[in-house]
C-alpha cells in the first residue's frame, strides 16, 4: 500500500476514463446510423490483458456489464493466437454476447511485443441479417431466424483485412452500406483507444500501471462493498411479470427474484423464473447480468465510483439454465435487453423492503417500433426507430418526482430523441403531436415522470413495422410504491384511411401499412411514490392548470372535489 | 487613433479594465463586481482609471473614444433564472419540445438528478393551428382565432416577452411573421423574438431553445445597456460602446438588444482573441488559450489562427443553438476544493469555495482545503505578496484545512497531501485541454498554450510538461485576459440558412437567392454599425455530411468557388476534413454528400491597436531577483530553495532557468525545472523546455 501514491491513482483513473470518452466521441461523430450517432446506443471499454474491466463509458447501461463476459470468451477462444493489429468481431449471445444486434468490436493492445490490454466497443447495428430487418423478429423460435450468428471472428489479422470474412459478413446483412460504415467507425473508435492506452503505458511503465490498476479495482471494490453494507442484511423476495412471448399475447412469464444481502455482499437468485419461452423473449446471461447491475447501481451512490471490475466483485448472480433469463442454445433472444424492464422492477421491489428511500417506483416499459420502407420523395429506402415516441416517464423516488420523457430504464436517459424536423426529412411521415401525455404519470406524494403522446401520419405506404415491447395490459403497468399509483399503460393504435382502427399488441409485425394511416401512441408515465393525498396541493393544482392532470384524475387520485380547483381536497 | 480605448470584462468576482491611451500606453485595473447593478462597478473602475492618470473624472470620460464591453448580464439572468416572464408560441402539438430537451438525462444511475427548470412553464407554452411541411408547403393555414386566445392568455399572465417558433419555419416563415405582427399589436411593449429571424436553421428543439433564451434575457440586457449608455452620456462620455458577443466579435448595442442571445457567452469570449494575437506574434497559428480563475477553467482551441465555433453549445443544460466560440469550461480554479471519496480516492473540484468564504488561507472562515491553499503550502504563493501585497494569506489555516480533510484520512504528511491536490488539479486541467484537442484528432504536442487568469500561470508550466506542449505564453496582462482581448475584437455577425439537398445536384438558384438575402442582411447590419466598405469581409461556409450521417462538418467556401459553383473543390475539402476528424472518408461517394446549412460570417475589421513594447536588454536577470524561498518540485518529489523574481522588472531579452518563481502585481508564474522563462518584446513571458529553447 505504501507504494501507491494517491495523486497518481487519481491521475491513472482520469486517464482511463478519458480514453473511453475519446473512443466514444470518435464513434458518435462519425457513425451513420441514427441508432449510434443520435440515440447513442453503444458503450466503450478498456480491459487489461487478462480481461478485467478497467473503465467504461456507457451511454446505454444495459450494454455496459454485458461486455466483460464477451471479452472473457474472446480471450479463451483466441488463446495463443492474438497478434498486434487484430480486430475481432462478436455478437453471439451463446458465447457471452447479450443481443445479436449489439455487435462487439474488440482490439488487442500490444506493448513491447506483449499483449498489454484490450479496447472494445459494443454498439447496436441497424441490421445483422436474419429473417427480418433490424434483428427484432417476434416470429423467431431460434437464433437462426434472428440474425447472422458471429461467435468471435477476426476481421483483421495482424493488421491485414480478412476480405473473405468481411464479405461473408456484409454479404449477409441488409443496409450493407450503413452497417459497413458503422463497423468502420467502431474500428476507428477502438484504434483511438489503442493509441491512447499506449500513451498511458509509456507514461507510467507496465509494472507501475499494473500496480495502479490493481489498486483502482481494489478501491472500487471497497466503495461498492461499503455501499452494499449500508443495506440491512436479509432475504428479499419479488416477482414481476413479462407479458406476450412473441407468439401468445396472453402468455405471462414471471421473473422471480430472491435478493440476499449478507454484510458487504449481495446475491441475486432468479430461481422460479419462467422457463425459456418459445419466442424471442429470452435474456442471455450477459443481458441478465447487465440489467441486474444497472438496477442495483441506481439504488446506490456511485457518482464518484470508478467503473471497473471492482464493482462486480461483491455480486453473486445465480440464474437457472434453461430459464427465460439464461436460455439454452438455440433459443431466440433478441428481446432480451428489454427484460431489463421486469428485472429492474424485481430488484426495486425487493430492495424497497430493505432501503425504501433508495429505490424508484416502476418505469415505463419498452414499447417501440422499427419502420422500414421506401421514401417516394427520394426513391430511397428508409429505416428508423421511433425513439421519440418511446420516451415514457421514470419512476418516482422518495423526495423526487419521476423524470419526464426519459425512456425505458435500459437507456436511463442516455438515448436522445430525434428532432421532429429532422425526422420528417428522413422519413415520409408527418407528426401531428409530440407532447407530454396528460394523466400518464402515476399519482403519489412524489408523482411518476410524464410519458408522451405521439401522433403521426404516413405520407407513403410503410413496408414493414416491427413493434416490440410490453406494458399494454394491466399486470405490466409501471408499479407504484408505498401508496403511489401505477403509471398508465403503453398503447399504440393505428387508424387506417377508412377509419379502420387497429390496437397494436405489445409485440407485433405489420406489413404494407397504407399511406394516410395515422399512428397514435401513448408511452406510459412512471409509477408514483407515497400517498397522493400527501402531495402538496399547490403542486397538484399547478399541474391541473398546466393541463397535465385532468379534473377527474385530480379528484380520483388526489382527492380534490370535482368541479372546482379552488376547493380543498376531500379527505 | 484618437482618444482612449477601454476594455471592460465584468466577471462574477472582479470587473477587469484595460485602457490604451493615445500614446499607446496600457493601464490595467481590477475592481470588485457589483452584481445588483454591474454599471456601478464599471463606473468605479472608470473613476479609478481617471485617478491613476491624474485626471478629473470629467476630463477622463471625455477622452474615451471606444469602450468594448464583455457582460455577464445575460449569463447571470440564465444561471439565476431571473430573466423575463416569457410566453412561447409553437405549432399545435409541439408545446413541450422546449422542456423535453430531446429526452436526455445527463447521468445514468443518479435518479435524484433533476431536469433543469424550463425557462417557460407549460401554461405559458401555447400551440396554435398552423403547419408548414418538410417541403416548405403550407399544409394548414395559421388560425388567427388561436392567436387571439394566446394573446388573451399572455395578457392575463402578464407576459413580458414572447418567443415564436413554428415547425419548418426555416423553410418558410410567413406564419411566424404573421403571428409576430399580430402579437406585437396585441401586446405592445412585449419583447418579441421570432425563430426564423434569429436563427433560420433546421432543428426544432435547438431553434426553439435559442428563441426562448433570446426573449428570456432580452429585457434584462436591454435595460442594462440602456442604463449604461444613459449614465455614460450623462457623465459627458461621447464614446462608442461596443458589446462582445459569444462569437468573440463585437456588435453595436442596438444590434445586441435585438439579438441578446448572441451575448450569452460574452464574458469569456474575448480571451481567445488576445490569445490568437500573442500566438501569431510567435509564429503560431495553432494553440490553446486557457483562463483559470477562482471557480472555472475555460479552454479554447485555436486552429489556423482562428478560434473554433460550435452551435451545439449549452449553458446550465439549456441549449443555445447559436454559433458561439467553442469554449470548454470545467469546474477547476483556485477555489476548487480537495476531498476524499468513500474508497479513499482524492478528488479536486468541481465544487469551489468561491470568493466567499474562499480558500481557507483567505481567513474568511473557509475550512475546506482548496487549490490556492495547496499552492500556498507548496511555496508557490507568497503569503505576503498577493495582488501586489494588497492581500495577505494565512498559511496556518491552509495547513490546518489540508491536514484535517486530506492528509489525515490518507495518512500523508501535509506537504504530500498538498502535492497530491496540486497533481490532481493539474491532471484535471490537462484532461480539459486533451478533450478539446484530442477529441478533434489534434495532438497537443503541436500546440502552444496561452494562459490567463489569476491562478493559471502557477499550473501552466506543469500542464504543458504533462501534455508535451512546446511553449507556454503568459501574456503581460494575463490576469485580465478578457479585458485585454476586448481591445482587439472585430465586428462579427453570423448568419445561417438551412438548405437541404445533395451537393452535386444542388438547386443553385435557390441557394444563391438565400445567399443574396443573407448578404443584404449582413450589409445592413454593418451599415448600421458604420463599418467602411473596405473593412468588410464575408466568409461563406457549407455544412456538409455524408447522406445518412447526423453530424455535419462546416467546410469553408471561397466567394469565387461559390460564384462559380465549384462543387469539386468543395467536395475534396469535405472528404479531407472528414478524414482528419474521424479517421476515414469516402471519396468515392461524391453523390452521397448532403448539404445542410449555408452560413455567412460577416466581419467588420477594426484597426488592431499596437500594445506597448518593453525595452530590450542584454543584462542578466539577476537584478530582478528579489530573494528565494523553498517550493515543492513535483519531478524531484522534494522541496528546494529557488530564486524569486520580480516580473515587473523583467524585460525583453531576459532569460532565466527553472525551477524559479516570477511574481508580478497580479499573477505568479511557476517555472518548472527543465524549463526556461524568457520575456518577449511585448513583455509577455514564455516558458519553453530547456532542451528546445524558444526561437
Amino acid at each position: 500500500m505504501s507504494a501507491i501514491d494517491p495523486a497518481t491513482l487519481t491521475v491513472v483513473h482520469r486517464r482511463l476514463k478519458a480514453i473511453t470518452n475519446e473512443m466514444s466521441l470518435a464513434l458518435l461523430r462519425s457513425a451513420r446510423s441514427a441508432i449510434l450517432s443520435e440515440a447513442r446506443d453503444f458503450v466503450t471499454a478498456v480491459f487489461d490483458a487478462g480481461g478485467r474491466l478497467l473503465e467504461q463509458t456507457e451511454h446505454i447501461p444495459v450494454l455496459a456489464y454485458a461486455l466483460p463476459p464477451a471479452m472473457e470468451r474472446v480471450i479463451q477462444f483466441f488463446a495463443g493466437e492474438i497478434h498486434p493489429g487484430d480486430v475481432i468481431l462478436h455478437n453471439d449471445p451463446f458465447t457471452g454476447g447479450n443481443q445479436c444486434a449489439d455487435v462487439k468490436v474488440i482490439k488487442p493492445v500490444f506493448h513491447g511485443g506483449r499483449l498489454a490490454a484490450w479496447v472494445a466497443i459494443s454498439g447496436h447495428q441497424a441490421d445483422v441479417g436474419g429473417a427480418q430487418p433490424g434483428a427484432y423478429n417476434p416470429g423467431a423460435r431460434t437464433i437462426f431466424e434472428e440474425a447472422l450468428r458471429i461467435p468471435p471472428v477476426k476481421l483483421f489479422e495482424a493488421g491485414r483485412l480478412r476480405r473473405d470474412v468481411w464479405q461473408l459478413i456484409f454479404g449477409n446483412v441488409r443496409f450493407e452500406e450503413l452497417v459497413e460504415g458503422d463497423i468502420k467507425a467502431a474500428i476507428g473508435g477502438v484504434t483511438v483507444g489503442e493509441r491512447a492506452y499506449l500513451e498511458l503505458l509509456e507514461a507510467h511503465g507496465e509494472e507501475k500501471l499494473r500496480l495502479y490498476t490493481d489498486e483502482l479495482i481494489a478501491t472500487t471494490e471497497r466503495m461498492m462493498r461499503s455501499e452494499i453494507a449500508r443495506i440491512p442484511d436479509g432475504v428479499y423476495h419479488a416477482r414481476t411479470i413479462a407479458c406476450h412471448d412473441g407468439f401468445d399475447p396472453a402468455a405471462q412469464m414471471p421473473v422471480n427474484l430472491h435478493l440476499t444481502v449478507t454484510g458487504d455482499e449481495i446475491g441475486f437468485d432468479y430461481a422460479g423464473t419462467a422457463p425459456q419461452t418459445q419466442g424471442y423473449v429470452n435474456s442471455p446471461l450477459s443481458a441478465t447480468l447487465s440489467s441486474t447491475m444497472l438496477s442495483l447501481l441506481m439504488c446506490l451512490d456511485v457518482r464518484a465510483m470508478p467503473n471497473n471490475a471492482g464493482r462486480l466483485r461483491p455480486i453473486r448472480i445465480s440464474v437457472p439454465e434453461g430459464s427465460m433469463l439464461n436460455p439454452r442454445f438455440p433459443a431466440a433472444t433478441s428481446y432480451g435487453n428489454h427484460l431489463a424492464d421486469q428485472i429492474s422492477a424485481a430488484v426495486f421491489q425487493a430492495l424497497a423492503q430493505a432501503v425504501p428511500q433508495q429505490v424508484t417506483a416502476g418505469w415505463n416499459p419498452t414499447h417501440s417500433a422499427l419502420l422500414v420502407g421506401s421514401d417516394p420523395r427520394r426513391g430511397k429506402p428508409f429505416v428508423d426507430i421511433l425513439f421519440m415516441a418511446a420516451k415514457g416517464g421514470g419512476g418516482a423516488l422518495h423526495g423526487h418526482d419521476g423524470y419526464d420523457h426519459i425512456g425505458s430504464i435500459y437507456t436511463a436517459g442516455g438515448v436522445r430523441a430525434q428532432d421532429p424536423e429532422m425526422f420528417e426529412h428522413a422519413n415520409p411521415m408527418l407528426i401531428h403531436r409530440y407532447e407530454y401525455a396528460p394523466d400518464s404519470a402515476g399519482a403519489g406524494r412524489w408523482r411518476g415522470g410524464y410519458g408522451v403522446r405521439f401522433e403521426m401520419e404516413f405520407l407513403a405506404e410503410v413496408d414493414y413495422i416491427s413493434v416490440i415491447g410490453d406494458g399494454t395490459v394491466g399486470a405490466a403497468r409501471p408499479f407504484g410504491l408505498f401508496g403511489g399509483q401505477p403509471g398508465c399503460l403503453n398503447e399504440i393504435e393505428l387508424v387506417g384511411p377508412g377509419s379502420r382502427r387497429h390496437r397494436v399488441a405489445a409485440k407485433e409485425v405489420m406489413r404494407s401499412v397504407a399511406r394516410g394511416t395515422r399512428w397514435h401512441q401513448t408511452k406510459a408515465g412512471g409509477g408514483g411514490y407515497g400517498d397522493p393525498r400527501e402531495r402538496p396541493r399547490e403542486a397538484v393544482r399547478r399541474e391541473v392548470q398546466q393541463g397535465l392532470i385532468s379534473l377527474e384524475r385530480a379528484a380520483q387520485d388526489y382527492g380534490f372535489s370535482p368541479g372546482s380547483l379552488a376547493d380543498e381536497p376531500s379527505r | 487613433m484618437s482618444g482612449y480605448r477601454i476594455g471592460i470584462d465584468v466577471g462574477g468576482t472582479f470587473t477587469d479594465f484595460t485602457m490604451l491611451d493615445e500614446a499607446g500606453r496600457l493601464a490595467v485595473h481590477k475592481t470588485p463586481s457589483t452584481p445588483q447593478d454591474p454599471s456601478e462597478g464599471v463606473f468605479d473602475g472608470l473613476r479609478a482609471l481617471a485617478a491613476a492618470g491624474s485626471l478629473s473624472f470629467h476630463d477622463f470620460i471625455a477622452r474615451i473614444a471606444t469602450i468594448v464591453h464583455g457582460t455577464t448580464v445575460c449569463t447571470n439572468a440564465l444561471l439565476t433564472r431571473s430573466g423575463a416572464r416569457v410566453g412561447l408560441v409553437t405549432t399545435a402539438g409541439f408545446r413541450d419540445v422546449l422542456q423535453m430537451r430531446r429526452g436526455l438525462r445527463e447521468s445514468r444511475y443518479d435518479n435524484t438528478e433533476k431536469a433543469p427548470e424550463s425557462l417557460v412553464p407549460r401554461e405559458l407554452r401555447s400551440g396554435v393551428r398552423e403547419r408548414t411541411g418538410a417541403d416548405g408547403s403550407i399544409l394548414t393555414p395559421l388560425a388567427t382565432d388561436d392567436l387571439a386566445a394566446v394573446a388573451e392568455s399572455f395578457r392575463r399572465h402578464e407576459v413580458q416577452a414572447i418567443a415564436i417558433c413554428f415547425m419548418h419555419a426555416y423553410l418558410r416563415n410567413e406564419h411566424e411573421v404573421l403571428a409576430a405582427s399580430y402579437l406585437r399589436q396585441a401586446l405592445p411593449g412585449a419583447f418579441v423574438s421570432v425563430s426564423s429571424d434569429l436563427v433560420s436553421r433546421i432543428g426544432l428543439y435547438e431553434r426553439t431553445s435559442a428563441t426562448v433564451i433570446n426573449s428570456y434575457v432580452g429585457p434584462a440586457l436591454s435595460r442594462y445597456l440602456t442604463r449604461l449608455q444613459r449614465r455614460l452620456a450623462e457623465a459627458g462620455c461621447g464614446a462608442r460602446l461596443l458589446i462582445i458577443q459569444s462569437n468573440g466579435g463585437v456588435a453595436a448595442p442596438e444590434i445586441c438588444i435585438r439579438r441578446p442571445a448572441t451575448t450569452v457567452l460574452s464574458g469569456p469570449a474575448s480571451g481567445p482573441v488576445l490569445g490568437i494575437d500573442v500566438l501569431a506574434k510567435h509564429g503560431c497559428s495553432d494553440g490553446v488559450v486557457v483562463d483559470m480563475g477562482g471557480t472555472s477553467f475555460d479552454v479554447a482551441l485555436i486552429q489556423d489562427g482562428q478560434a473554433l465555433f460550435t452551435d451545439e453549445g449549452a449553458i446550465d443544460k439549456l441549449h443555445l443553438g447559436l454559433p458561439m466560440l467553442q469554449i470548454h469550461t470545467i469546474g477547476a480554479g483556485g477555489g476548487s476544493i480537495g476531498w476524499i471519496d468513500g474508497g479513499g480516492l482524492l478528488h479536486v473540484g468541481p465544487r469551489s469555495a468561491g470568493a466567499d468564504p474562499g480558500p481557507a488561507c483567505y481567513g474568511k472562515g473557509g475550512g475546506e482545503p482548496t487549490v490556492t491553499d495547496a499552492n500556498l503550502v507548496l511555496g508557490y504563493l507568497d503569503p505576503g505578496f498577493v495582488l501586489g501585497g494588497s492581500m495577505r494569506l494565512d498559511g496556518g489555516s491552509a495547513r490546518h484545512a489540508i491536514a484535517t480533510r486530506v492528509a489525515e484520512p490518507l495518512q500523508l504528511t501535509v506537504d504530500a497531501a498538498a502535492a497530491g491536490i496540486f497533481r490532481v488539479i493539474n491532471t484535471n486541467l490537462a484532461a480539459a485541454i486533451r478533450e478539446v484537442s484530442v477529441e478533434r484528432g489534434i495532438d497537443p504536442r503541436r500546440l502552444s498554450l496561452v494562459v490567463g487568469g489569476g491562478a493559471g500561470p502557477i499550473h501552466a508550466g506543469f500542464i504543458a510538461q504533462e501534455l508535451g506542449m512546446p511553449m507556454v505564453i503568459v501574456p503581460r496582462h494575463s490576469s485580465v485576459l478578457c479585458a485585454a482581448g476586448a481591445l482587439f475584437t472585430d465586428f462579427i455577425h453570423d448568419l445561417v440558412r438551412t438548405h437541404l439537398g445533395v451537393l452535386v445536384t444542388l438547386d443553385w438558384p435557390t441557394m444563391e437567392g438565400l445567399a443574396r438575402e443573407m448578404h443584404t442582411e449582413a450589409e445592413r447590419t454593418l451599415d448600421a454599425e458604420g463599418i467602411a466598405a473596405g473593412a468588410r469581409e464575408f466568409r461563406w461556409s457549407f455544412d456538409l455530411m455524408y447522406e445518412g450521417q447526423h453530424h455535419h462538418i462546416g467546410v469553408p467556401v471561397a466567394a469565387q468557388e461559390f460564384a462559380r459553383r465549384q462543387t469539386r473543390e468543395i467536395l475534396a475539402r469535405f472528404h479531407q476534413t472528414h478524414d482528419r476528424l474521424y479517421g476515414y472518408s469516402l471519396p468515392e461517394k461524391d453523390a452521397g454528400v448532403s448539404m445542410v446549412n449555408l452560413r455567412l460570417t460577416a466581419i467588420g475589421h477594426v484597426p488592431r491597436p499596437a500594445l506597448p513594447a518593453v525595452p530590450r536588454t542584454v543584462a542578466a536577470p539577476e537584478a530582478a531577483c528579489k530573494g528565494s524561498r523553498p517550493i515543492w518540485l513535483p519531478d524531484a518529489n522534494s522541496t528546494k530553495e529557488v530564486p524569486i523574481y520580480d516580473g515587473e522588472r523583467l524585460t525583453h531579452g531576459h532569460e532565466l532557468p527553472g525551477p524559479a518563481v516570477v511574481e508580478t502585481g497580479t499573477t505568479t508564474i511557476v517555472v518548472p525545472g527543465g524549463c526556461i522563462l524568457a520575456c518577449d518584446a511585448s513583455g509577455n513571458f514564455l516558458l519553453t523546455p530547456a532542451s528546445h529553447p524558444v526561437c
